[in-house]
């Protein structure tokens, strides 16, 4: 279970991010962060892998609280956690697998492991006859399954996405999203950046809504949701 | 930690040398021309200091003696001399023995002696040397105020000329190693950080997929000690051709200047430049690491 209670961030620049930010998501729910740029989201999401700490309120991600935790725990706390990016961030030097692999390698996982995990993996993400190409050689919507793939490999409890199909065309983007569908069947709490309402109303799952720091609205089907 | 763990490190360590090629290049040749000029420095430094202590140790202190002293007077000034703390030998020298020395130094021209006749003008004395011989000046002084003490010698302004000079040479020494080891860090520390910067897309990764600190650092550090190790065997292959060469040259020009033998002298030597760039490389990195990788 993921909380925020009476999360507030303000910046040095003296920019507000999140004022007083209350919320709760279950574990195995699939939830959709909106808002225009600036409204927090990005915080949000910063908040939860421990690269910002609130300036008040208590962020808690399972059994971590993230805002008191000593830094000797954090890898632990983002092993929970598997991260996607709007600009994939993967190694061009390396191939498919090594760069799911990389992600178990330097968490010290076995190499036998390593094969299985990887190799299932692939397959989930429909990528196995790919495993050998290098990410350029890859289409955009093909690059970012390889990163969901890198970011789930690890069996996380939670998947968060920062505006995941923010490069994607519409029709690679659904893909997408039907992808985190079928990762959150596994069980898996998924939490997704986006401002993209097309996709809010295809999915028709919890959409929060955020706008100059607080939470505007919190709805539980997307498809209600009329653009603001 | 484990032996694939450790294998990854090195692997990774090797591969950003390889992949920064040219910094490793130059770096490793800073950190050989620095300790090179280390150890040509610290074998200069260690002859000078055998040569001066050798030197020091030649440093005696003579107390003559007033003539006409009874021999229980005589044995009451050693007593008090003695006493005198840090000493290191006590010899005394009776007037015959002093006129056969001073014969024997004048040679061929002994005959100047004789002119004397039976009058032996010499004064009984006792011959100090010490543990530490900078302790002569305050014992000389000392001495003149015992019972039958007629004056003290032990070649004032040479000893003291020498102290300050070997003064000079080892708190110049320890400033320029100083300063050469500090120009060392500065260039290891820069190359890492060109690792770091290179390759600050995997670190970011590692931090998301929660590798931890340690694991990150690791290659990087390895990779800082080995851009040391290496510059220091060079250093030490270039140094050790250097004093051969040397103590070959002066041994045949310069006999009478005697250098410290190399072995097992330069095994001493060795051991410091290796140890000391695996040190630097080790601190030129983490100095790096602190400033550029906030995990």
């Amino acid at each position: 279970m993921i909380e925020f209670k009476n999360v507030s961030k303000v910046y040095d620049n003296g920019s507000v991010a999140l004022d007083d930010v209350c919320l709760t998501i279950n574990d195995g729910e699939f939830v959709l962060i909106c808002g225009h740029s600036g409204a927090g989201k990005s915080t949000l999401f910063k908040l939860l892998t421990h690269e910002v700490v609130p300036d008040t309120g208590t962020v808690i991600v399972d059994d971590f609280d993230v805002t008191r935790m000593k830094r000797s725990k954090i890898p632990k706390l983002r092993r929970k956690l598997g991260v996607v990016f709007q600009d994939f961030r993967l190694l061009p030097n390396k191939t498919v697998s090594e760069n799911i692999a990389f992600a178990l390698e330097v968490i010290e996982e076995k190499p036998k492991v390593i094969k299985e995990k990887v190799s299932h993996v692939l397959e989930l993400v429909g990528l196995t006859d790919k495993a050998n190409d290098l990410p350029e050689d890859l289409s955009g919507g093909e690059q970012q399954r390889v990163a969901i793939a890198r970011a789930i490999v690890n069996r996380p409890s939670v998947l968060i996405a920062d505006e995941p199909t923010g490069n994607l065309d519409p029709d690679t983007s659904k893909g997408i999203v039907d992808l985190f569908k079928h990762i959150n069947n596994f069980g898996t709490t998924v939490i997704m950046v986006t401002h993209n309402m097309d996709l809010v109303s295809y999915l028709n799952k919890r959409v929060i809504r955020l706008k100059d720091g607080r939470v505007q609205s919190d709805n539980m089907r997307g498809a209600e949701i009329n653009e603001a | 930690m484990k032996p694939r763990t450790l294998k990854y490190f090195f692997k990774e360590a090797l591969k950003s040398m390889k992949r920064n090629g040219l910094m490793t290049l130059a770096s490793i040749s800073t950190v050989a021309l620095s300790l090179f000029m280390l150890g040509v420095f610290l074998c200069g430094v260690i002859n000078l200091n055998n040569m001066a202590s050798s030197l020091e140790n030649q440093v005696q202190l003579s107390i003559y003696l007033k003539d006409g002293l009874t021999t229980d007077q005589i044995m009451a000034v050693g007593k008090q001399i003695k006493a005198i703390p840090n000493l290191k030998k006590l010899e005394f020298v009776n007037k015959e023995q002093a006129m056969k020395e001073f014969k024997a130094r004048l040679g061929d021209q002994q005959q100047l002696v004789n002119a004397l006749g039976d009058v032996n003008p010499l004064p009984n004395s006792y011959v100090l040397t010490f543990d530490n011989p900078s302790d002569v000046k305050a014992t000389a002084k000392l001495a003149t105020t015992f019972q039958g003490v007629e004056s003290t010698h032990y070649g004032q302004d040479i000893v003291e000329e020498l102290f300050r000079i070997t003064q000079v040479i080892r708190i110049g020494g320890i400033v320029l190693i100083a300063f050469l080891a500090a120009a060392t860090l500065f260039i290891i520390s820069n190359t890492i950080r060109l690792t770091v910067f290179a390759r600050r897309k995997e670190i970011a990764i590692m931090k998301y997929v929660g590798a931890t600190n340690g694991f990150i650092r690791w290659p990087f550090l390895i990779e800082g000690m080995l851009l040391g190790l290496v510059g220091a065997i060079i250093a030490v292959l270039c140094v050790g051709e250097f004093y051969h060469f040397i103590t070959m040259e002066v041994s045949e020009s310069l006999a009478f200047f005697p250098l410290v033998p190399m072995f097992p002298f330069f095994y001493d030597v060795a051991i410091y430049i290796l140890v000391g760039g695996i040190i630097v490389g080790a601190i030129g990195s983490t100095i790096s690491l602190k400033q550029y990788m906030k995990v």
